[in-house]
């Protein structure tokens, strides 16, 4: 068996931090990195490029980027982990570009898999509103995109958001309600739910 | 809105951001608000569908196996035929050397006696005919 497949009981306790100075010269610390991120990857990169060919493609390429480029590695205190979202990004943000000649929504098949066993009408209703708000993030600038995922998907602090987008927490908490504003325009069902229900608790 | 009031709501936004993430109850957030209802409030049911559709989404373990060979192949390189043979178990590895050997002894056997053959067949050949 490769090394790089056996992961070390020793490994999986040690930092991040303690991995990437191994990994310059392991394979098998690297493999560590690679068992702790891969999902986190992929799923961010599945939600920036809305299908899963791509989202394999891509989640290869800031891999085999990340080991190319570990060498060069300079610890400046931020996790790895930004490191490793800032390469998707750049990655996402090329592919974008190549893409954009033809434009490729294919978000049915995530909508479906999440979707709950409830009634058919509630159920279509639900979903479709799902692939609209889906769609509406899809639209919104790169940034916003890339923080409205970091927080609800991967479920981070403004902070910690701050350290891969390379901005401060207070200007993270600026963005994200400018990008809510920007959503609820371009969502005029979600202004009317947000009305009523705003009606609902003055009364 | 005032400066305040906006770094009020941002505030507030956050709040129900990170509670909803935490399991809470969306009007139990907003009624813990401190920002006024009609700043944050407008925002509350966008929160809450947003925090419904983006889910994490996990890659085919298929892929992921197949990628970490891929890794595994670019980090340790393809292993050349030297390094290979070492890797053999001994019975092959003598197995491989026998055949070589074998191989090697017929390659030469027919440099040295395979170009008399023809030779032979063509002088045959040449005193046969009547």
């Amino acid at each position: 068996m490769k090394k790089f497949f056996s992961r070390r009981a020793n490994h999986e306790q040690l930092e991040d931090r303690e991995l990437v100075a191994l990994a310059k010269a392991d394979a098998e610390a690297f493999g560590e990195l690679y068992a702790r991120y891969v999902k986190k990857m992929y799923s961010y990169i599945y939600h920036r490029t809305g299908n899963i060919q791509d989202a394999e493609d891509l989640t290869a390429k800031v891999f085999i980027r990340a080991y190319s480029h570990i060498g060069d590695y300079v610890d400046r205190g931020l996790p790895f982990q930004a490191w490793l979202y800032r390469i998707a990004h750049n990655l996402v943000a090329n592919w974008h570009r190549d893409q954009s000649r033809r434009k490729i929504i294919a978000l049915d098949d995530y909508v479906a898999r999440s979707l709950h066993s409830e009634a058919p009408e509630r159920l279509a209703e639900e979903s479709e509103e799902r692939d609209q708000l889906l769609q509406a993030v899809r639209r919104l600038p790169e940034e916003r995109q890339q923080l409205l995922l970091l927080k609800f998907i991967e479920q981070m602090s403004n902070a910690q958001i701050g350290e891969i987008m390379g901005r401060t927490e207070g200007a993270i908490k600026s963005l994200y309600h400018r990008t809510l504003l920007a959503l609820r325009d371009d969502m005029p069902s979600s202004a009317a739910a947000d009305q009523q229900r705003l009606e609902g608790t003055e009364v | 809105m005032t400066s305040s009031s906006k770094i009020q709501t941002q505030a507030t936004l956050d709040a129900v951001a990170s509670g909803l993430q935490a399991g809470g109850d969306l009007d139990e957030l907003m009624g813990r608000a401190e920002s006024p209802a009609s700043d944050a409030g407008e925002f509350a049911g966008l929160i809450q569908a947003l925090q419904s559709a983006l889910r994490p989404v996990e890659p085919r373990p298929e892929f992921v196996e197949s990628l970490r060979t891929e890794l595994a192949d670019l980090i340790e390189g393809q292993p050349g035929l030297i390094k290979r043979a070492r890797q053999m178990p001994l019975r092959i590895s003598l197995a491989a050397a026998l055949a070589l050997v074998a191989g090697c002894l017929l390659f030469f056997m027919r440099r040295l006696f395979g170009s008399d053959a023809p030779q032979e067949i063509q002088e045959e050949a040449v005193a046969t005919p009547l």
